[in-house]
């Protein structure tokens, strides 16, 4: 348990330093991914909707404390990612490699969509309507581009950090 | 088929958990502002992760702009395995003395700049580049250790210009955050040099900054006009920024003839996806006396 929290922090904060420093930089028409959003997905996914609300909320929080924003909008978007991708991961029958990659933009769009409606409630939001919908779009499908690469990573350190059941003779 | 009902009912108790929490969070911090417990929470958060994002820059950086060089030569594709291979690594060579030749230069800038400006400056290194697409914020290298306070003015640029790049609005033991003058929470009093009309700037995100207040037709034909901070005092409290810091220069001006005044779109002189180095102008706080002067 404590060795797959390490694993879950270690996770996080790789992907919020990667975020505000390379991907920073490597930007899809001005968009920069949302790694914690992708990662909240995958371990949802994986994980099930418990798994996918609790690493939803602590990336939320993560990331909102790097944010000049009221904390824990974020959090609050993370948190109902996780549990809705966890418990709709029933749905999924096919075991295609387009079903994540299809998930995780679907998620990431509808997320940011609920941060910016969020944070328009709260009178934080300064972008046009267009714009937010450029960043909710280009983001989902840089999430979508990502998943691929960062899926399997993150599934075999989710996978390698179960504790397995010791069966004895 | 039995459907086992614990687990759901345990994350739906879980969820309304972490959401309540979520909620709260976001009451108290609202409620509290900057000077909270929730926002010293995130300057410890800051002050530990700053090193490593220093160290994440440093590695990924040229990495990065080697990328970006390969995007931008198609060419290359015509060119057989061998010559690739060859072009590839000279692009990589290239690249790296490319980059290290614009960081000299930059460093170089930035020493004259120091020299020139008045009050003197600090200068330090971009380090992460914000971490959502709603933030247009840069995190830099010093921090209160260095002298570096919260509304200080943030330039770049060479001893002949000044830029303005915006003001510093947290500030840890080891790094600071600066709102870019882009960001859709900035706002600076401008003046236009060729009509010396003075206008209240904004930051429109990704598109230029809009200039409101100006009541004097703007001729746009020739050089654009330039648009530089001006010194102002309203009720005894001065300006953020320091007079001649150039912002940028008029793209646009946006007719309306229902109106005694228009606007115009001002289009930034920094590249704010390519800063490196920056100028933090060490200014006192309003009732702390300047360098050199008694304290009363």
């Amino acid at each position: 348990m404590i060795r797959r929290v390490l694993l879950v922090t270690l996770i996080v904060v790789t992907a919020l330093l990667l975020q505000s420093t390379a991907f920073s930089e490597l930007r899809l028409l001005g968009v920069r991914p949302e790694l914690l959003y992708l990662v909240t997905i995958v371990f949802a996914l994986l994980g099930g909707p418990n798994e996918g609300a609790l690493v939803g909320f602590a990336a939320g929080m993560a990331q909102d404390f790097m944010l000049h924003e009221p904390k824990g909008i974020t959090a609050l978007t993370l948190t109902l990612v996780g549990y809705a991708v966890g418990m709709g991961r029933h749905l999924i029958v096919s075991s295609s490699p387009l079903v994540p990659t299809m998930v995780v933009a679907l998620a990431s769009f509808t997320g940011v969509v609920f941060y910016e409606v969020t944070a328009f409630l709260l009178g934080t939001f300064g972008e046009t309507p267009a714009a937010g919908a450029k960043i909710a779009l280009l983001s989902a499908a840089y999430n979508a581009v990502l998943t691929p690469i960062l899926y399997p990573l993150v599934r075999r350190v989710a996978e390698g950090s179960v504790a397995r059941r010791v069966v004895r003779f | 088929m039995a459907v086992p009902r614990g687990r759901p009912r345990s994350a739906r108790f879980l969820v309304a958990g972490l959401v309540s929490c979520s909620l709260l969070i976001i009451t108290l911090d609202y409620r509290q502002g900057p000077d909270g417990p929730l926002a010293r929470a995130g300057d410890a958060v800051h002050t530990a992760l700053a090193p490593m994002q220093q160290a994440v820059t440093s590695v990924t950086r040229p990495v990065g702009n080697f990328f970006s060089g390969l995007a931008n030569l198609p060419s290359l594709a015509e060119e057989n395995r061998s010559l690739k291979e060859q072009v590839a690594q000279l692009l990589t060579e290239r690249a790296l003395v490319e980059e290290l030749q614009r960081d000299l230069d930059e460093l170089y800038d930035i020493v004259g700049l120091r020299q020139t400006l008045d009050p003197a400056g600090v200068p330090a290194v971009v380090i992460a580049n914000g971490v959502s697409n709603f933030d247009r914020v840069i995190t830099i290298d010093k921090g209160e250790a260095d002298g570096v306070g919260v509304d200080m003015a943030v330039v770049t640029g060479s001893s002949g210009s000044a830029r303005l790049v915006g003001r510093v609005v947290s500030v840890t033991a080891n790094a600071a955050d600066v709102e870019l003058i882009i960001d859709r929470d900035a706002s600076v009093a401008g003046v236009i040099d060729s009509t010396r009309e003075v206008g209240l700037l904004t930051g429109q995100g990704e598109e230029d900054l809009r200039m409101d207040l100006i009541t004097r037709p703007l001729d746009l034909t020739g050089t654009p006009p330039q648009v530089f901070t001006v010194a102002y005092e309203v009720g005894g409290q001065q300006g953020r920024y320091p007079p001649h810091l150039l912002i940028g220069e008029v793209a646009r001006v946006f007719e309306d003839d229902n109106q005694l005044q228009t606007s115009v779109s001002v289009r930034p002189v920094v590249d704010f996806s390519s800063l490196t180095f920056v100028l933090v102008l060490i200014t006192p706080a309003p009732d702390e006396p300047a360098a050199g002067e008694p304290a009363a």
